[in-house]
C-alpha cells in the first residue's frame, strides 16, 4: 500500500496557493501514462469547464459512422459523474483537440478512449480535492453526482471547484480511472447521439454545409492516372454555363461554378475536350497477379519462430488470390475550403485532421499554421478513400476566389476511379503436418502493393492532385507497416500454436493503381486464407475443422469465441471430404480471428448453399461470437460486428475492380456492385463482455472470419476449394470441375 | 420560373427544367434529407416521395415535378416533435451506422409500407432491394421497417 502525496498542480496559478494532501490510498502502484496523453499532455485538449459549469470534452478521434463519439461521451460522462447529454463534444479540430493521428485500425476506444477517460478522471479527482481541502475533510469521503460534489453535509458544484483551481496544465496521466464495478454509463447501450439528426434531416453531414456565398467546385480528371494535360482552351472553359473561374496548375484543372450541376458538367466537358498525353499502360498490359509475382519486390521475412516439432509426414501448399476492392462509399468524398489572406480553413471528413493538415500545407506550399482543418461527418469511408484528396482539391480551387467558400463533392464515378483501392494480393502458404496431423511448420508469403499511403508523413504529399501540379509535390515513398500489427502482413502471423513459423512479405512500393487502406488493410485476406488453409490441413488430417483448430489453440479467449459461435449455430462439425456433385450442395464452415493479433476475438460460422449448375453461392446464415474485453457500448459493438459481416459477405462473394490501360473502370454500382438486401444473410451474434479486461478494438473484427467462414462452408459443401476472392459463380463453377 | 410544392410549401426556382430535382432540393431549397449518392439511380440515397410514390430525385427532371405534384423529403415526413413511425423505428432499432443512406431508406420504406400493416419480412427485403447501404445495417433496417409497418402508417 502506498500513500500518494501529490503536488497541487497549477493551484498557485489561480492565485490561491492551496497545498493539500490527497487522502487517497491506492491499492496498486500508479498506472502507466496512456500513450495519447504522453503525445498530448495539455488537459485543455481533453476537458474544459466553463465558468458557468458547462463541460466540454474533446477528442482527436472522429465520427465515421462507427458510433465513436457516443462511446467517448459515455467514457467522459462516467469518469466525470455527469449526465452524458450534459457534455459538449468537440472532435477532430486542428485548432482545438489533441492530435490523435488517424481514426483507424480499431484503435479509438483502446487508445483514445483510455486517454480521454484518464483526463476526465484527473479532472474529477482534482475538483474533489478542491472541495476536500475547502471543507477540511478527506477526499475519499466525498462523492459526485451530476457534477455536484457532496460530503460531510456540504455541496460544491464543479463550476465552483473549477473556479478555485487552474485546469490549464498537463494531464496527470497516472490518475486511476473509475473501477469497473462503479461504472454506470460505460457498458450500457447508450443510443447513438448523432442518429436523431440523421433521421430528421438536420444538418450533420459535411455535404449539408452551406455557408453564405458558397460556390461549387469540380475537378476535370485526366483520362488516366499517367495522363498529363497538353492544352486546354481556357477562354472556352470559362465560358461554360455557370462557370465563375477555371483553375489550371500543370495538369490539375478545375472549375468553380455557381451551381453544383454546372460545376460537374463543366468539369466533364473539359475532361473530354482538353488534349491529354497518355502515359504507360497499367501493369504494361499484364495481369496484376503476374505483376505481383514476377516484378521486382522487396522480399523480407518479418516473422520467424523455430521450435521442436515432430517429423513432417506430409506437406501442404496452397496459393490464394484477391483482386482490387473499393471503399465504394454511398456518399462520395466532399470538402469545403475558404481562404482568408494566406490562410485556409478546410472542413473535411478525413480520418486524420492533423495528418491531412501537414500534407495540405506541403501540397499548397504554405506554412503548417496557415492551414486549419475541422472535421465534419461524411458518408462511411471504411478506410482511406477520397476524403483527404478532395480537401486539397477544394483548397486549390478556393484559392482563386479568396473569401468565398468552395464546396467540392466528387461524383461517385470520380471516387471509384480516383480514390485509392485496396491492393490486389497473392498469398502462398505451406504447412508441415506430422503423422497425426499436428502442425509442425507454417509459412505465409504475401505479395502486395501498399495498404497505407495516407497523409501524415514527414515529407511529400499523399494527396492526389498535388502530383499533377506544374511543380508537383510527389508522394513520399510508400512503406509497409511493421509487426505486430502490420499492413500487407496484417494477421499473417498464425493465431495457432505451430512451432516453426515464417511470414514473408513481397512488397511492391510502386503502384500502377494507387492503393491504400481499406478496413483491415491486409488483415481480411491474410486471415481469410490462413483460415482456409487450416481447414484444408484439417481435411488432410481427417479431423473436423473445429476440433483441429482447438487442438492448435493456446489462447483461451479464441477458444471461447470459437466454441460459442459453433454452439450458437447449432453446427455439428465433421471432417470435410470430397463428395459427388449434386444440384444444390449445402455446408457449414468457420472462421476465427484475433484482429491484428492484438484486438477483438471473433469467430463466425457460415451456412451456404452452392448451386452447382451456375456456381452461385448463397449465404443462408451467419453466427458470430465476439469478445473484446470490456464492452463500452454493447449495441455499438453488435452494430459494428454485424455490419462488418454484411460488408465482408459482399467483398467475399461480389467485389472486384477492373481496369483498362488508363485507370480503374469499375466506377459505378453496376460495374462494381455491392450487396443488396436480398443477398444479406440472416445474422445472429453475441458479444461476450469481459469487464475484467481492457477494451479492445472491435470495428474491423468480423470481416476476415466472415469471409473465411463462407470460404470454408463452400469447401464443406462441395469438398472443393475456391482460391480466388471474390467467389464469383464463374470461379466456383470452375472449381467444381 | 418553375413552381414546386415541397413539404407543403410552394417554392419558385429559376433553373433549366432538365436539372435533376436533387440539386434543387439540396442547393436551392437547403433541404438536407435527400442525399446525393451515385447520381445514376443505382443507390437510392436521394429517394423522395412525389405524390406518395418513391422516386429517385437524381433521375427526375425538375420540370417533371412541378406543382401540383407534391414532393416530400425526409424533413416533410416527420419532425422530432411529430415523428413519422419510420423515424421513430429507425431510432428504436438504431438502424444506421454512418446514416448517409438513411433518408433514402426511410423515404423508400414510407411508400413501401403505406397502408400495409401486415407487410411480411420477405416483402420488405424484396421491396428495399435497390436501396444500398455500405455499412451493412440492412438487418436493422428491415427490423425498423417492420416495426413501423406494424404500427400502421
Amino acid at each position: 500500500m502506498t500513500k500518494l502525496s501529490r503536488r497541487a498542480l497549477g493551484l498557485s496559478a489561480a492565485g490561491i496557493a492551496i497545498g493539500f494532501q490527497w487522502g487517497v490510498t491506492l491499492a496498486q502502484p500508479a498506472r502507466p501514462v496512456p500513450p495519447m496523453i504522453r503525445a498530448n499532455p495539455r488537459l485543455q485538449a481533453w476537458v474544459r469547464i466553463a465558468p458557468d459549469g458547462r463541460i466540454t470534452v474533446l477528442t482527436g478521434r472522429v465520427e465515421l459512422g462507427q458510433g465513436v463519439l457516443t462511446a467517448m461521451r459515455q467514457i467522459a460522462a462516467d469518469e466525470l459523474d455527469v449526465a452524458p447529454d450534459s457534455l459538449t463534444l468537440i472532435s477532430g479540430d486542428t485548432a482545438e483537440t489533441a492530435d490523435e493521428g488517424v481514426t483507424a485500425g480499431s484503435q479509438s476506444i483502446k487508445f483514445g478512449g483510455e486517454a480521454l477517460g484518464v483526463a476526465c478522471a484527473d479532472v474529477r479527482a482534482t475538483l474533489i480535492g478542491v472541495a476536500a481541502t475547502a471543507w477540511g475533510v478527506p477526499a475519499a469521503g466525498l462523492s459526485v453526482a451530476d457534477g455536484v460534489i457532496t460530503g460531510s453535509g456540504q455541496r460544491m458544484t464543479y463550476a465552483e471547484a473549477a473556479g478555485r483551481v487552474s485546469l490549464t496544465r498537463a494531464v496527470d496521466g497516472t490518475v486511476a480511472r473509475k473501477p469497473v464495478a462503479r461504472q454506470t454509463v460505460i457498458g450500457t447501450s447508450l443510443p447513438r447521439t448523432d442518429l436523431p439528426a440523421k433521421v430528421f434531416g438536420q444538418q450533420v453531414f459535411i455535404h449539408d454545409m452551406r455557408p453564405d456565398g458558397m460556390v461549387f467546385g469540380a475537378v476535370a480528371r485526366p483520362p488516366g492516372y499517367a495522363a498529363r494535360l497538353e492544352s486546354l482552351d481556357m477562354a472556352w472553359a470559362k465560358s461554360l454555363p455557370g462557370v465563375i473561374e477555371v483553375v489550371r496548375d500543370g495538369s490539375f484543372v478545375g472549375v468553380i461554378a455557381r451551381r453544383e450541376e454546372q460545376a460537374n458538367d463543366a468539369a466533364r466537358q473539359i475532361s473530354r475536350t482538353a488534349r491529354w498525353r497518355d502515359g504507360a499502360a497499367l501493369f504494361a498490359g499484364r495481369d496484376v497477379f503476374d505483376h505481383l509475382l514476377n516484378q521486382p519486390a522487396l522480399n523480407t521475412t518479418i516473422h520467424r519462430t523455430e521450435g521442436a516439432a515432430p517429423a513432417v509426414a506430409r506437406t501442404h501448399r496452397a496459393e490464394y488470390r484477391r483482386g482490387f476492392q473499393a471503399h465504394a462509399s454511398i456518399g462520395a468524398s466532399c470538402a469545403l475550403a475558404v481562404w482568408q489572406g494566406d490562410a485556409v480553413t478546410v472542413w473535411s471528413h478525413a480520418q486524420g485532421p492533423f495528418p491531412l493538415r501537414g500534407d495540405m500545407a506541403r501540397g499548397l506550399r504554405v506554412p503548417l499554421d496557415r492551414v486549419h482543418v475541422i472535421h465534419a461527418q461524411g458518408s462511411g469511408c471504411y478506410g482511406h478513400n477520397g476524403a483527404d484528396d478532395v480537401a486539397l482539391d477544394a483548397a486549390l480551387l478556393a484559392r482563386a476566389v479568396p473569401g468565398r467558400t468552395v464546396r467540392v463533392h466528387w461524383t461517385h464515378e470520380e471516387e471509384m476511379a480516383w480514390e485509392p483501392w485496396s491492393s490486389a494480393m497473392v498469398v502462398r502458404m505451406q504447412a508441415g503436418l506430422a503423422a497425426d496431423g499436428a502442425l509442425g511448420a507454417w509459412s505465409h508469403d504475401v505479395w502486395s502493393f501498399p495498404h497505407s499511403t495516407r497523409p501524415g508523413g514527414a515529407t511529400g504529399c499523399n494527396l492526389r492532385s498535388a502530383w499533377y501540379l506544374e511543380s508537383p509535390v510527389e508522394a513520399p515513398p510508400a512503406t509497409d507497416l511493421p509487426l505486430p500489427n502490420g499492413a500487407a502482413a496484417r494477421n499473417a502471423v498464425p493465431i495457432y500454436a505451430v512451432p516453426n513459423q515464417a511470414v514473408t512479405t513481397h512488397f511492391h512500393s510502386a503502384m500502377p493503381v494507387r492503393t491504400s487502406a481499406l478496413r483491415t488493410l491486409g488483415g481480411y485476406f491474410n486471415a481469410l486464407v490462413a483460415e482456409m488453409f487450416i481447414d484444408e490441413c484439417a481435411a488432410l488430417a481427417g479431423r473436423d475443422p473445429v476440433a483441429y483448430r482447438l487442438a492448435h489453440l493456446t489462447d483461451p479467449r479464441l477458444a471461447a469465441v470459437l466454441r460459442r459461435a459453433v454452439e450458437l449455430s447449432g453446427w455439428t462439425p465433421s471432417p470435410v471430404t470430397a463428395k459427388p456433385i449434386a444440384g444444390e450442395m449445402v455446408g457449414m464452415g468457420v472462421g476465427l480471428s484475433k484482429y491484428k493479433n492484438s484486438d477483438a476475438h471473433v469467430a463466425v460460422v457460415a451456412r451456404v448453399a452452392v448451386q452447382t449448375a451456375t456456381g452461385e453461392v448463397r449465404v443462408l446464415g451467419l453466427w458470430a461470437a465476439t469478445e473484446a474485453g470490456r464492452a463500452v457500448n454493447p449495441d455499438g459493438i453488435t452494430n459494428q460486428i454485424e455490419g462488418g459481416m454484411v460488408q465482408s459477405t459482399s467483398w467475399t462473394l461480389m467485389e472486384e475492380g477492373r481496369w483498362n490501360a488508363n485507370r480503374m473502370v469499375s466506377d459505378d454500382y453496376d460495374a462494381y456492385p455491392i450487396i443488396p438486401f436480398t443477398k444479406v444473410p440472416p445474422i445472429q451474434s453475441v458479444v461476450i463482455d469481459r469487464p475484467d479486461l481492457p477494451s479492445l478494438g472491435v470495428g474491423e473484427g468480423s470481416q476476415a472470419p466472415t469471409g473465411a467462414a463462407i470460404a470454408n462452408a463452400i469447401h464443406a459443401a462441395t469438398g472443393r476449394r475456391v482460391a480466388e476472392v471474390p467467389f464469383t459463380p464463374a470461379r466456383v463453377k470452375a472449381a467444381l470441375g | 420560373m418553375l413552381r414546386l410544392q415541397v413539404n407543403g410549401h410552394v417554392a419558385e426556382v429559376d433553373v433549366a427544367p432538365d436539372t435533376p430535382l436533387i440539386y434543387i432540393l439540396r442547393n436551392d431549397l437547403s433541404l438536407n434529407g435527400a442525399k446525393l449518392g451515385c447520381a445514376r439511380g443505382q443507390c437510392g440515397a436521394c429517394t423522395v416521395l412525389v405524390d406518395g410514390l418513391a422516386v429517385r430525385s437524381c433521375q427526375l427532371r425538375v420540370g417533371d415535378a412541378v406543382a401540383p405534384a407534391a414532393v416530400t423529403t425526409l424533413e416533410g415526413l416527420g419532425t422530432p416533435e411529430r415523428p413519422h413511425p419510420l423515424q421513430t423505428a429507425f431510432l428504436q432499432e438504431q438502424a444506421a451506422q454512418c446514416g448517409y443512406c438513411t433518408s433514402g431508406m426511410i423515404m423508400h420504406a414510407a411508400a413501401l409500407i403505406a397502408g400495409k400493416p401486415s407487410v411480411t419480412e420477405a416483402e420488405v427485403i424484396e421491396g428495399m432491394d435497390n436501396n444500398l447501404c455500405r455499412c451493412g445495417t440492412q438487418p436493422r433496417v428491415v427490423r425498423a421497417v417492420l416495426r413501423a409497418a406494424r404500427q400502421g402508417v
